[in-house]
């Protein structure tokens, strides 16, 4: 395979797997050019790509300006508190008005389920969804893989168990996709009260125990509490959850083996991970996002390239 | 002006002329003679169509036409005018106006728009003063004016005691009170069904106990006070379950299901298209296939398009924003008639008549006629161009029907395609 099989990527559901080797074949390259003195190859002088940011982001968002400036795009910015989303204009017209500035690629974030494949279908330009609500983030699923194919050799065949708040993550939705495409078993773990009652029909089991969880795993994703995206109160104090959903130093040195630890990112130390534990060589929090910049220029120059033609 | 049905087909199960093939000659707005053939007078509209089928006039009991307020949506005149072509004769229009539609006055004006027309006008009023479910609106005298229900069409009634009052105070006028069945705090802000396909797509899950929940609560109210009580669009298999049950038990309850629960299930949300976000949300698969045995075992009452227009400026948004709803007048027919025989089509289509208007047609010679004019056979693709509302919104797009409605006749007016 020598390009992508879609034009957008707007969720790893749409992706087949000869897709995801292809995005990290060239991310192997992408990795070993940002690692060289100078970082940058011209490949896209000629695209102009939009990061539409309708929700707030800090890593994704820098990700992704790096990424498409160490592949010579130009770039511009927008965010949801400057624009005029708040005067009442719709999503189409808002990106329209973009676009009519000779915009070739749209980077967006949103906080509503669809709005990347809404867009998709209503304007004419290749989509990258940076997260939309609660529905997917596949970049950060593709890098997610792609640590995990760089620390244990390859994901196919590897355990992996996604702790946390499930019900409200983007970033569990995509991985379950991504790493069931490419051969791994995935379990979640978290309170009942933030796990989707029908899971179970993603292929996926529940453990509720961490314990149990990280005994079985191989890889433990551990995800923040997504308190801004809860409209009630799914557990009673941060320190309760802890105390259950909690990875400390004990906790996995009482493991007879070592696991590999991520987390997304942001880390809100203390409350699903102890400092000791982000910190630890256990830990490829760093990687990750290292490797988010390398996979994020694949993504964007695979998808340039169809534009191209 | 007298009307001459050539060569049609009766279906009405009920009467004495189903399945006969005859001439049917309507004069002053009187079936006057069915027979084999008929010589017309000089001045009499012949009607002759390829496969003309006829039956009682049909009956929706949910219908949503934007005026007052809302005219963008769809006109009172061109509603009657879809409601026609699709062959309804008669249809209960709710409440959802701007304002409100809670006062006798406000019925008297839908009810007057709606006479001397093809598709006659019944409102439906509001069951709380502006629909904010804290007082009741003044419910004997809308119905005085021409309310055949009370119902605050997809806003529950969150208070149990309102419900306990409404049933109550509603008995001395032999009044007929609507609750719709969902529990919102239950429900949250959930905008599809709960299963595989909120999961899949990241959106908020309505759970299918939101609804029964909401329609256990109200059964057991009803048993408490008496009175008459209409649970419309149900949507899970525990609902019909549960109504079931409680028709067993006696209560005077009755329910409706929307056409679209009846023909989609969850699935074709996938591509987060807006057209099937509707209220309650498309269910399983499996509770749809409940739903058609409910309604085939006579537990559930009658169906309805539960037609809602909205405009694209409501539909054309993220899924999260768009509005609910679709419209379903014109898919009606085609729809029902692909899933159920065509027997159980058309006394489902008539069946709530009973209900909401007290009364029943028939078809037989002296009858006043309210007559139905459709094709069972044909079979098409629906398309934009079969859509006659103002507001395009249908989950019925691109979906193979079966059976073709020409129009109505009821008494001397009539609505049939040329």
């Amino acid at each position: 395979m020598s390009e992508l099989s879609v034009d957008h990527l707007l969720g790893i559901k749409y992706l087949q797997k000869e897709d995801i080797d292809l995005i990290f074949e060239t991310a192997d390259h992408f990795k070993e050019v940002i690692n060289r003195p100078i970082k940058k190859v011209p490949s896209l002088r000629d695209i102009t790509i939009a990061n539409l940011f309708f929700e707030n982001s800090t890593r994704t968002k820098l990700s992704f300006e790096l990424a498409e400036k160490r592949l010579s795009a130009d770039v511009i910015n927008f965010s949801a508190s400057q624009s005029s989303v708040k005067k009442g204009e719709t999503l189409i017209d808002t990106v329209n008005n973009i676009l009519s500035m000779k915009v070739d690629m749209v980077v967006m974030r949103h906080p509503n389920p669809g709005a990347g494949v809404f867009l998709s279908k209503h304007v004419d330009a290749s989509i990258i969804n940076a997260g939309d609500g609660a529905h997917e983030h596949p970049t950060q699923a593709l890098l997610d893989s792609y640590s995990i194919r760089e620390r244990l050799g390859e994901v196919a065949g590897k355990k992996v168990v996604i702790v946390g708040d499930i019900l409200h993550s983007r970033v569990a939705l995509s991985n379950i996709f991504a790493l069931q495409l490419q051969g791994a078993e995935v379990k979640v773990c978290g309170p009942k009260t933030l796990i989707p009652k029908y899971i179970h029909t993603l292929g996926v089991t529940v453990e509720p125990d961490l314990r149990k969880a990280l005994e079985w795993c191989d890889v433990a994703n551990m995800l923040r509490v997504q308190n801004e995206r809860m409209d009630i109160s799914y557990f009673p104090s941060t320190r309760e959850y802890s105390q259950q959903f909690q990875l400390n130093k004990n906790l996995l040195e009482s493991l007879d083996k070592e696991i590999v630890v991520m987390h997304p990112g942001p880390i809100n130390r203390g409350v699903e991970i102890t400092s000791d534990v982000a910190d630890s060589g256990q830990a490829i929090i760093l990687n990750q996002v290292e490797n988010g910049v390398a996979v994020r220029m694949a993504v964007i120059y695979l998808l340039a390239s169809k534009i191209k033609q | 002006m007298n009307i001459l049905l050539r060569s049609v087909t009766i279906i009405d199960p009920q009467g004495k002329h189903h399945g006969q093939q005859s001439d049917i000659l309507i004069k002053n707005g009187k079936i006057h003679t069915i027979a084999g053939q008929i010589t017309p007078e000089k001045n009499t509209r012949i009607i002759e169509k390829d496969n003309l089928h006829v039956s009682r006039g049909w009956f929706d009991s949910s219908v949503c036409f934007g005026e007052p307020g809302y005219e963008e949506r769809e006109t009172l005149a061109n509603g009657i005018k879809v409601a026609g072509r699709s062959g309804f004769t008669a249809v209960a229009v709710n409440p959802n106006t701007k304002p409100v539609t809670d006062s006798s006055a406000q019925i008297a004006f839908i009810s007057h728009k709606g006479q001397r027309t093809a598709t006659t006008l019944h409102p439906v009023g509001a069951l709380t003063a502006g629909g904010q479910g804290v007082d009741l609106a003044e419910l004997y005298d809308m119905q005085q004016a021409g309310a055949v229900a009370f119902g605050d069409y997809k806003s529950p009634v969150t208070n149990p005691n309102l419900l306990k009052i409404a049933l109550q105070y509603t008995q001395n006028f032999d009044g007929l009170v609507m609750s719709f069945p969902l529990e919102k705090s239950i429900s949250g802000k959930g905008v599809v069904n709960e299963e595989a396909t909120a999961i899949r797509l990241g959106l908020k899950g309505i759970p299918a106990l939101s609804e029964e929940l909401q329609i256990a609560r109200d059964l057991y109210i009803l048993e408490y006070t008496g009175g008459k009580l209409h649970i419309p669009t149900i949507s899970t298999e525990r609902g019909v379950t549960l109504i079931k049950e409680a028709k067993k038990k006696g209560l005077d309850v009755s329910c409706s299901v929307a056409i679209h629960h009846l023909f989609l299930s969850e699935e074709v949300l996938e591509g987060f298209d807006t057209r099937y976000k509707v209220m309650p949300p498309l269910r399983t698969d499996k509770d749809r296939k409940a739903l058609i045995k409910g309604l085939k075992d006579g537990t559930i009452d009658m169906v309805t398009s539960d037609h809602d227009p909205r405009d694209i400026e409501l539909k054309k948004v993220e899924f999260d924003h768009a509005d609910y709803g679709s419209i379903g007048l014109e898919s009606a027919f085609g729809a029902l008639n692909t899933l159920l025989p065509l027997e159980d089509a058309i006394r489902v289509l008539g069946a709530g008549r009973r209900r909401f208007l007290k009364e029943e047609t028939t078809l037989e010679e002296g009858a006043e006629a309210d007559l139905t004019l459709f094709d069972p056979q044909h079979t098409y693709t629906f398309t934009k161009g079969h859509i006659l509302s103002t507001s395009k919104n249908s989950a019925f797009l691109k979906q193979e029907l079966k059976g073709y409605v020409f129009g109505v006749i009821n008494g001397s007016f009539t609505e049939i395609e040329e």
